[in-house]
């Protein structure tokens, strides 16, 4: 049995790392196509409009690989999960048949005109088009981030005789209070990795003295969205989540803050540590006293329950996962603000596009926004767990019975065949794009 | 589960057959990139439409018990559906590009 959860999880975990690494991008990138667009209809600059198109290639391609990385993960929920989907599904199903219906149909039907329709449509309506794209895609991160926040904080529900969840209150599920955080905090976080890839991309075309002007364009507008967005995901949507998390599943909150014993008289923010399971401490720590009291509650003395507190069950079953992915997440959305901050206060002076190592730095710094957003994701996911439904319903009984460990391994191994094959084909199609460039014979 | 990893197989056999089809007929083509994109959609359009005819992925696992015949069906559909879909996003763009 132990093996079966362990399996699922791994798989699930595995294909949705996996998924995520493409509506990330989509979701971002789809706002600053819109203003790349705008740019264009107020000043007529072509290279506004190019750089339009241009990522909308980009998009396309992405959107195609979440499209192809999203078919296993509506499969695992009848395959690896059915006594979770049997439970769950009068209230998940109509969330996730929503974001099918209403976001998916959406940001396909438009990307298509978008991607065909320019000459036909005029530049008001391709606008138009492009803005639809983003409606679509910031729709279907409402809808999974309403079913996640279902799972993370359950309401407008009722349980029959039979344990089967109905939803009793229909617009609970949108308002639930975990929802507009996680939303915003999350769609921020993807504004961030979009603006990320479009700084090096134009960084990239600088050091190459390839596409200049364009790459000029890209690099100053990556730079504007991720100072602003790393700064409020950080603040107030980051705060807000953490807020809601100390609230709502406190054992969680001790956990991914490493705090082992109850401090009477105000809790520190952990900088660095490492979580030593045995001894039930922190090893190596550097702490800052208080502040975390201050920051979750306003009060430097507040007290906040450590993992002493709780029983055993209803701890997050893997504390160290926990706790570093939450740190590294905060860590690298500290690194990113003090980035851009200092490429902003750069491109202030007019001095950005001349100073190669800054230039090095934004360029290879593209993979980090994706790890920042997933171990967000794992510190959701991780934080959430013995639970899938937070207090209701444990990940142990949403297994699918009949489904062997054996079974789960095989086919997981394929998706990492499968998976490899198709990341190397999504590398080659945006290398082969980049290459082009936004001033391609296709434009 | 392994119906899982048959529907992704089957996707990429849309991917192979758009590209291959783009590279003989060079007037249908967009490029690798166009292509593959639109490889995935035709694909996937028409194992969605036509596989509850009886060869979509779970029916080819059928229980655990694997039937090889489905398979080749939903892998020629499939190809087909890459093919298709390169055929009629041309079209669908030369409608929209006429002058």
């Amino acid at each position: 049995m132990e093996d079966m959860i362990f399996y699922d999880r791994l798989q699930f975990a595995f294909t949705i790392t996996f998924h995520y690494i493409f509506p990330q991008l989509t979701m971002g990138l789809s706002l600053m196509i819109v203003y790349f667009k705008w740019k264009y209809l107020r000043n007529k600059i072509e290279k506004y409009n190019d750089s339009a198109k241009f990522f909308m290639k980009i998009f396309a391609i992405n959107f195609t690989m979440g499209v192809v990385t999203g078919i296993p993960m509506e499969f695992q929920f009848g395959t690896n999960w059915a006594k979770f989907s049997e439970l769950t599904g009068g209230i998940i199903g109509q969330t996730l048949a929503m974001e099918g219906m209403f976001s998916f149909f959406l940001e396909s039907s438009f990307l298509a005109l978008f991607i065909f329709g320019e000459k036909l449509m005029g530049q008001k309506l391709h606008l138009l088009t492009g803005f639809l794209v983003f409606l679509g895609s910031w729709a279907s991160g409402w809808f999974i981030l309403a079913t996640n926040a279902w799972m993370q904080h359950p309401v407008g529900y009722e349980i029959l005789e039979n344990g089967k969840f109905v939803l009793e209150n229909f617009s609970a599920l949108f308002s639930n209070p975990w929802l507009l955080p996680a939303f915003l905090h999350n769609q921020l976080a993807s504004v961030v990795t979009s603006s990320f890839v479009v700084a090096s991309i134009g960084a990239f075309y600088i050091l190459r003295n390839k596409q200049i002007e364009h790459g000029k364009l890209f690099l100053k507008t990556g730079v504007i969205f991720g100072l602003i967005s790393s700064i409020l995901v950080a603040f107030p949507t980051g705060d807000w989540n953490a807020k809601n998390v100390a609230k709502h599943q406190p054992a969680a909150f001790a956990a991914m803050e490493g705090i082992f014993e109850t401090e009477e008289a105000g809790a520190e923010i952990v900088l660095i540590g490492q979580p030593n399971m045995v001894e039930k401490k922190l090893d190596n720590k550097i702490a800052v006293p208080n502040i975390l009291s201050f920051l979750t509650y306003q009060d430097w003395d507040k007290q906040i329950n450590g993992m002493d507190k709780f029983e055993k069950e209803e701890l997050p079953d893997n504390v160290p996962a926990l706790y570093y992915s939450y740190h590294i997440m905060v860590g690298l959305g500290t690194v990113f603000m003090g980035i851009m901050a200092l490429a902003a206060f750069l491109l202030w002076r007019k001095k950005l596009y001349n100073i190669k190592p800054l230039l090095w730095t934004i360029m290879f710094l593209v993979p980090f926004p994706y790890i920042a957003n997933l171990t967000g994701w794992y510190t959701a996911e991780l934080g959430r767990q013995p639970y899938l439904v937070y207090g209701l319903l444990r990940t142990s009984d949403g297994i699918s019975p009949t489904v062997s460990s054996g079974n789960t391994l095989f086919t997981l191994l394929g998706f990492v065949a499968l998976y490899m094959l198709l990341g190397l084909l999504f590398l080659v199609l945006v290398g082969k794009t980049i290459n082009e460039g936004p001033k391609s014979k296709l434009h | 589960m392994t119906g899982t990893l048959i529907s992704l197989i089957s996707i990429l056999i849309g991917i192979i057959a758009a590209n291959v089809f783009g590279n003989f007929k060079k007037k249908y083509s967009f490029g690798f990139t166009g292509n593959t994109v639109i490889g995935v959609f035709g694909s996937i359009l028409l194992i969605k439409t036509f596989g509850r005819l009886g060869f979509n992925p779970w029916s080819i696992m059928n229980n655990g018990d694997f039937d090889g015949f489905r398979l080749a069906i939903n892998l020629v559909v499939s190809a087909i559906g890459g093919v298709l879909g390169l055929i009629i996003a041309k079209k669908v763009y030369q409608k929209f590009n006429k002058s």
